[in-house]
């Protein structure tokens, strides 16, 4: 008789070893990229986390939050004891103990108190390049995504987003030092000599010179807003082409105006979206060093950007620590010892800590609004 | 809504009653900060070319100087001396290598035993200070503050003996005897402990048993070395006179440049006293015309001398060559001698070449421009801020970017596609739900923190495993040099393989289920489904991926400035695989170190948006091209 059961093969199916082989190889190498990344985040974490966590109450030492960057002393006092002091309590110490001697004495620079002036910085220079990217590529988005039909202006449009989302950071930093720094436009009565040109305004001996506005805040925030323009652009209009067709058209067969439509069933809508994935942006913003070096960033200051100034907007124009930069001075300027490594891997975890913070957030963000929005 | 309907209302805006409304202005508002983008690319690139531009004139009147001086003549001569005193340092590091290979196992020993002793002297040397200036200024022995010190000293040794390095050549025994050594030496002794001598040695003694036979070969290196030193001193005579020349050019230069400029002020002043004073002032800064012809005919009085200088050495050098060994026994000293004798040729031949290029030298032959661009193009120094002459090359910039793109993409490459398709086709929701976070948090990570890791900790964990015996077989270890083109690599590897992940990721995604669909109801396995029908169909994509991958990697900046080593040199080929352990510079990183240091609107701040110009267009031309890709795939 013909017995079906013969046409079953036993066993394993013909290949299963070799699928298992491939699939294992895949496998490995995907976790290994995990592990290497476990692995570094692990040797910050722990060499790090020392600096900012304690074994007593209240756990964090926010004293490495809030105290002003220094340099480090480091010096015996004649008992042998080991001090190791920033510049301000370095002077306090030496006024107390008049003509105390003191030993071994070495330096470190950067390397004492706290960070207090590279997290302002770069706060501001978030916010600051946050605010104008923003608006500009909201805008950009509406008009991509609301108004435009084909034409030759879009694709260009397109091309520009395209393109500038491919430069290096470098590049927008000569960008930066050459327009922000050197060729915007500025108000004053005393122009440069470097100005590339003046026109009188009649009012007093004022002109508009071409002389731009130095390493400061203002042009560090607008090579960051250019270098973001694009992820901002592109993030909204995907955010605003997921509101369904049916709310613009509803809106519009009611009578309202384009502009109605937008800003009353559009926008409100997208929002979210644009946001979250604008938190992305900021970590990226916060992150680069390279835009910053030469239009913002300087590596010591004394003050507070707000701090001596006679009007609130001179902060515009003063040059600011920035915490990537703060840690690029740590790594490449001066020498790794076990003084400076609080300075070193203390930055580095904190810095590191708000972008997971960030990112994090943005995932949990986008996770929610797509289990909220379903239409 | 149409213009004809919204004019038609009773009570229109204010704006419409000039045929312009409201919901226009609105929509020309948008369509302006769309325009945007396109207005920010335009100034990109105006203001890199209007920066850039003047380069290439003004290197063209430093490579005039550069002749007209004669500093041309002398580099004629000066590039055999460099490539003579190159080969001498390959034959010695030869010499070098196959002594110290050979006794290799003394030598290690003698370094482990001062390595220990040395990390003995570092950690205590601040406290033992302490105690004896003290004990010098207090002059009473007896007294607390001493034993305090002293005690404090005692805690510190006792914590320096418990944290010594490995010393994996020494036996146990040996190494009890040096720590007991260290432990009972008196605090102001000044002496090595008796075992760190002894293998120092010995190892000078297994040094000089080995060079016993090595003799003729040292014999033969000093001679050749010798053999440079009337050039040598003949170029030296030469390069004071050339230097006098050029700063007197260089000085009639700026004289003349401030004349230009007082002119150009003087015409726009309307002060009719001021402009006289202005127009006198620049007569006075008129230069006299620097005498060229004078030290140049001095300088080519030399002429003869040269030639016979330069046929006396190739005489000398074509000798030398035979008396050398045949091989040595140490594959490294055997790897340079190699390198030596395949170099050997081409010296001759240069020198071959240099009294016709010494007789045909003219000084006062044109530069023209595009000597300037194929200078800068195809140069192979990047040489700034020197008292001889400053060189803009870009080859060794470039040749340094694109070692560290082929390390990283090399590593990246298998890593990133090989996780796509695991993610894509085989792994379940919840590992997919592990690993797609962490890819996207790497991401994430500021570049300057990568390059943190590199330096402190990378950098040293791969020279610590470089020193292990066992690895000793792999080419360019032990590392020389703790920062170079293998870890910028490793750690852009890292940087890149998000950005390809989620890529080829995507473009496994888009990959019609019918396809896989149908290849598995023919028959096929999922190995052959996955490889023969998905990847194939998503291969235009996942090139894609892999080039901006690449452009990621070429434009990155903080990583290669941290961890590259930042030499500016073309790394060493003859080194083999060696080479990518060697240091090195890029584009993106000579930008960043020197823009902050360079007079504004000077030759080498011109030269420096030019690399940023030419960085541009390698991006952008990399990135143009991998679009093409995915929109073939989209059709």
């Amino acid at each position: 008789m013909f017995n079906p059961e013969t046409l079953i093969r036993k066993g394993l199916p013909k290949g299963h070893f070799k699928d298992v082989a491939v699939r294992s190889l895949l496998g490995g190498l995907t976790y290994l990229v995990v592990i290497i990344a476990a692995l570094l985040f692990g040797k910050i974490i722990i060499d790090g986390a020392p600096v900012l966590f304690k074994a007593e109450a209240p756990f964090v030492d926010f004293n490495f939050l809030t105290a002003k960057n220094e340099t480090l002393h480091v010096f015996d006092d004649a008992t042998g004891k080991r001090h190791q002091l920033p510049a301000s309590a370095y002077n306090d110490y030496l006024l107390k103990h008049e003509g105390a001697t003191i030993y071994n004495e070495q330096t470190y620079s950067y390397s004492g108190g706290g960070i207090l002036g590279p997290i302002v910085g770069t706060a501001l220079l978030t916010i600051g390049s946050m605010v104008l990217a923003l608006f500009f590529g909201i805008s950009a988005a509406i008009y991509l995504s609301e108004y435009a039909k084909q034409s030759p202006f879009i694709h260009a449009v397109r091309l520009a987003i395209l393109n500038l989302a491919g430069i290096p950071s470098i590049v927008f930093g000569l960008f930066g030092f050459s327009v922000f720094v050197l060729a915007v436009p500025i108000i004053t009565v005393t122009p440069s000599d470097r100005s590339l040109l003046t026109i009188p305004i009649f009012i007093g001996n004022a002109v508009i010179s071409f002389q731009g506005w130095n390493s400061s805040l203002m042009a560090g925030c607008a090579t960051l807003a250019c270098m973001i323009l694009p992820v901002i652009i592109t993030a909204s209009e995907e955010s605003l082409r997921a509101v369904p067709q049916g709310f613009r058209d509803a809106s519009l067969a009611m009578g309202a105006t384009r502009w109605q439509t937008i800003r009353k069933c559009v926008l409100p809508f997208s929002l979210p979206g644009i946001l979250t994935s604008s938190l992305l942006a900021i970590t990226r913003v916060a992150g680069e060093t390279a835009p910053i070096m030469f239009t913002a960033a300087v590596a010591a200051k004394d003050d507070l950007p707000w701090q001596g100034l006679k009007n609130p907007f001179e902060i515009l124009s003063s040059q600011v620590q920035a915490l990537p930069y703060h840690i690029y001075t740590l790594a490449a300027k001066i020498p790794s010892s076990e003084y400076t490594q609080r300075a070193q891997y203390g930055s580095v975890f904190v810095f590191l800590v708000l972008v997971a913070m960030l990112s994090l957030g943005s995932m949990i963000l986008r996770a929610k609004l797509r289990a909220k929005l379903k239409w | 809504m149409s213009p004809e309907e919204s004019s038609a209302h009773p009570n229109p805006h204010r704006f419409q009653k000039r045929g312009f409304s409201y919901e226009q202005a609105i929509k020309y508002f948008f369509a302006s900060n769309a325009g945007l983008t396109i207005v920010i690319l335009a100034m990109i690139i105006i203001f890199l070319l209007k920066e850039g531009l003047g380069f290439f004139p003004g290197y063209q009147r430093e490579l005039e100087v550069y002749r007209v001086a004669g500093l041309e003549f002398v580099d004629i001569s000066r590039k055999n001396l460099t490539a003579h005193e190159q080969l001498s340092s390959v034959l010695n590091r030869a010499y070098y290598a196959e002594i110290n290979g050979q006794s290799f196992r003394q030598m290690r020993r003698s370094q482990e035993a001062s390595a220990l002793f040395n990390s003995y002297t570092d950690q205590t040397g601040a406290t033992r200070d302490l105690v004896l200036n003290n004990s010098r200024a207090a002059g009473d022995p007896n007294s607390e503050m001493l034993a305090a010190l002293n005690a404090n000293f005692e805690t510190q040794k006792a914590k320096a003996l418990s944290s010594l390095p490995p010393t994996p050549h020494l036996t146990a025994q040996e190494r009890t005897s040096l720590i007991e050594s260290i432990r009972a030496r008196a605090i102001e002794s000044t002496e090595d402990p008796p075992l760190v001598t002894t293998l120092a040695g010995e190892f000078a003694a297994a040094q000089q048993k080995f060079a016993e036979p090595l003799q003729g070969m040292r014999a033969t290196i000093d001679a050749f070395a010798a053999a440079g030193a009337d050039l040598s001193s003949l170029v030296s005579d030469m390069t004071a006179t050339v230097t006098a020349t050029k700063e007197k050019i260089q000085g009639a230069d700026i004289l003349e440049k401030d004349r230009k400029t007082l002119l150009a002020a003087a015409a726009s002043a309307r002060d009719p006293v001021e402009r006289e004073k202005l127009i006198s002032e620049a007569k006075a800064s008129l230069a006299d015309k620097p005498d060229i012809e004078g030290p140049i005919q001095t300088l080519l009085e030399h002429r003869p001398d040269c030639v016979r200088l330069h046929t006396a050495l190739k005489e000398t050098s074509g000798g030398i060559l035979n008396q050398l060994p045949i091989t040595l026994t140490q594959p490294e000293a055997a790897r340079l001698l190699k390198v030596a004798r395949n170099t050997w040729p081409l010296f001759i031949a240069d020198l071959e070449k240099t009294p016709a290029a010494i007789n045909a030298w003219k000084h006062d032959a044109p530069v023209p421009l595009t000597s300037a661009i194929s200078s800068f193009l195809t140069g192979k120094d990047w040489v700034t801020g020197g008292e001889w002459q400053d060189f803009y090359g870009i080859l060794p910039l470039a040749a340094g970017s694109l070692m560290i793109s082929i390390v990283a993409l090399s590593l990246a490459i298998p890593t990133s596609i090989g996780a796509a398709i695991y993610i894509n086709q085989y792994a379940s929701n919840w590992e997919q739900s592990i690993v797609k976070p962490v890819i996207e948090f790497i991401q994430a990570i500021p570049s300057v923190v990568l390059g943190f890791i590199g330096i402190l900790v990378l950098g040293t964990v791969l020279r610590d495993i470089s020193l292990l015996d066992s690895l000793h077989w792999v080419p360019g270890f032990p590392l020389t040099e703790r920062l170079n083109i293998f870890t910028a690599g490793c750690l852009l590897a890292l940087m890149s393989i998000p950005t390809i992940f989620s890529l080829a990721e995507d473009a496994l995604n888009n990959v019609p289920s019918a396809y896989a669909e149908a290849s598995e109801a023919l028959g096929a396995s999922r190995v052959q489904t996955t490889f023969r029908v998905v990847v194939p169909a998503a291969f235009s994509g996942i090139l894609a991926a892999v080039l901006l991958g690449f452009g990621r990697v070429i434009g990155e900046t903080m990583v290669v400035l941290l961890v590259a080593g930042n030499r500016i040199k073309i790394p060493d080929f003859s080194a083999g695989l060696g080479t990518f352990f060697q240091p090195c510079h890029t584009l993106t990183g000579i930008i960043a170190q020197e823009l902050g240091e360079v007079p504004m609107g000077s030759v080498h701040y011109r030269a420096l948006f030019v690399v940023g110009i030419l960085l541009f267009a390698v991006v952008l031309t990399i990135n143009a091209t991998a679009h093409r890709f995915v929109n073939k795939m989209k059709h």
